[in-house]
């Protein structure tokens, strides 16, 4: 974060600069030091994916990934994400492979998870670090595990159970492809 | 939704700050899961947050176990806390009050300093640290570092004891490295199971010998005073005793004492004899589930 000098203070009305990656680009941008990370996503990169719903912290639809990590972008201040990386929904559908869907994507698609869709993107980032984090820790969590990991989102219309259902594919897809029972 | 931001990298800086800001109004600012929602009401101007999530110094950053003490930086994560093998295995009541903080997106950016500096009665990691009888580590912009028992730093709802001019570096917990049974768990009681602040909650770490002995009691509580409470004489009545052998009677006797430290209000949550007859059949199902 670029200030004359970071402990004092460049008095109020000043302007931060942070560089940052969104959805793999490097960007640089001047904010207001109270700016929000969602208004950040929404108002300035244009990233409309990325839904305001409670604005509080309560139901999610706000999830981005800070460094992998899901995080509500509504308590998140903008300009801590200087120097890190940042994806939305818009992230995972350029693909790595070129445009299309991701895992996730499909799988919430194939089972019929979703409704109105207003919490898809923020359940879709949340399950994406889930998803993650089980890898990485060689875990294959139970339905309770799963239904743990999404207590931070709120729907509304589906009554979870397809949303859970889709969450537990990915995971039976992994097992398929290494021939674990 | 107006503030001025400044972001200290060092300690050193950290403290600069503070002093700088002295008799002028400024908060600090970690995980900033409750401080947005605190500053979205406000119309103040003139306020300036100093941001500690750029801090770069292991102190507040890390956990640390070394020989005669766990050492936890108050800028450390719920989710970091409850990934901690060490802790996992020498303190689990911590990891599992951690878990039920919040949810999973809450529990990445909340941090242990911020929910003791919150000071609420309902704090989850800070039940949990009462009941470890952990220390508080805070360092003034000048002088020394002072350390105060985690019970003390309460003074009332939203309050503590920190001064204008000091900031709280992080927690340490006494520990030592004998073979111990322990029996934890953080109880929490809400209108919900998740993204729940506790109506009645409480935290209990006990420790046995190979014997079944007990010998390290600890019991907090929380939303049922103004703030977290340690049940000492609760402590002290299940040491010396064998957690195996205690009867139906012993464990009224034992429930009475923790309910004894408890003095609920009726609010929109619950109502204060809710409270206290939940948390007095809490206190003896913990005695009984083990």
């Amino acid at each position: 974060m670029s200030h004359d000098n970071s402990s004092r203070s460049g008095g109020f009305g000043h302007r931060l600069t942070i560089a940052f990656t969104i959805n793999g680009r490097g960007v640089t941008r001047e904010i207001r030091p109270a700016l929000r990370l969602i208004d950040l996503i929404r108002d300035d990169l244009g990233l409309k994916g990325t839904k305001p719903g409670c604005l509080e912290g309560e139901c999610g639809a706000c999830t981005v990934l800070v460094d992998g990590d899901a995080v509500n972008s509504c308590l998140y201040l903008a300009a801590n994400i200087d120097g890190k990386s940042v994806t939305t929904i818009e992230g995972l559908s350029a693909g790595v492979d070129g445009p299309g869907l991701d895992p996730v994507q499909r799988a919430v698609v194939e089972h019929g998870a979703v409704q109105c869709g207003f919490c898809t993107s923020g359940m879709i980032m949340a399950i994406e670090s889930f998803k993650r984090q089980c890898d990485t820790d060689g875990v294959v969590p139970n339905r309770e595990r799963i239904k743990k990991s999404l207590e931070g989102n709120l729907c509304r219309c589906t009554g979870y159970k397809k949303i859970i259902d889709a969450v537990q594919s990915l995971f039976e897809q992994v097992q398929g492809a290494d021939g674990a029972s | 939704m107006n503030f001025d931001l400044v972001s200290p990298t060092t300690t050193e800086d950290l403290l600069r700050a503070i002093d700088e800001h002295r008799g002028r109004r400024f908060r600090f600012g970690a995980g900033y899961t409750d401080l947005l929602l605190d500053l979205e009401e406000q119309q103040d101007n003139e306020l300036t947050v100093i941001n500690l999530a750029r801090l770069n110094d292991p102190s507040f950053t890390s956990i640390v176990h070394d020989g005669g003490e766990m050492r936890i930086g108050a800028l450390v994560t719920a989710s970091r806390i409850i990934a901690d093998r060490k802790l996992q295995s020498r303190y689990p009541v911590l990891c599992q009050a951690a878990g039920q903080h919040g949810s999973r997106q809450i529990r990445h950016t909340a941090t242990v300093g911020g929910n003791l500096c919150t000071a609420s009665p309902a704090g989850d990691m800070a039940c949990a640290l009462v009941a470890l009888r952990a220390r508080c580590d805070i360092l003034p912009a000048r002088g020394d570092a002072r350390s105060l028992a985690v019970s003390d730093f309460f003074l009332g709802v939203r309050e503590t004891d920190l001064k204008e001019d000091e900031v709280l570096r992080r927690v340490i917990i006494p520990t030592d490295d004998g073979e111990v049974k322990t029996h934890s768990d953080f109880i929490k009681i809400g209108k919900r199971r998740s993204m729940e602040c506790a109506v009645v909650s409480i935290a209990y770490h006990i420790e046995s010998d190979g014997d079944d002995t007990m010998t390290r009691a600890g019991i907090a509580i929380g939303s049922v005073a103004p703030t977290i409470k340690y049940a000492r004489s609760a402590c002290e009545y299940l040491v010396g005793k064998r957690l195996s052998s205690l009867g139906p009677s012993e464990r009224d006797e034992f429930a009475a004492k923790v309910v004894e430290y408890a003095s609920p209000i009726s609010d929109i949550r619950a109502s204060a004899w809710y409270r206290e007859d939940v948390l007095f059949n809490m206190s003896k199902s913990i005695l009984e589930n083990h």
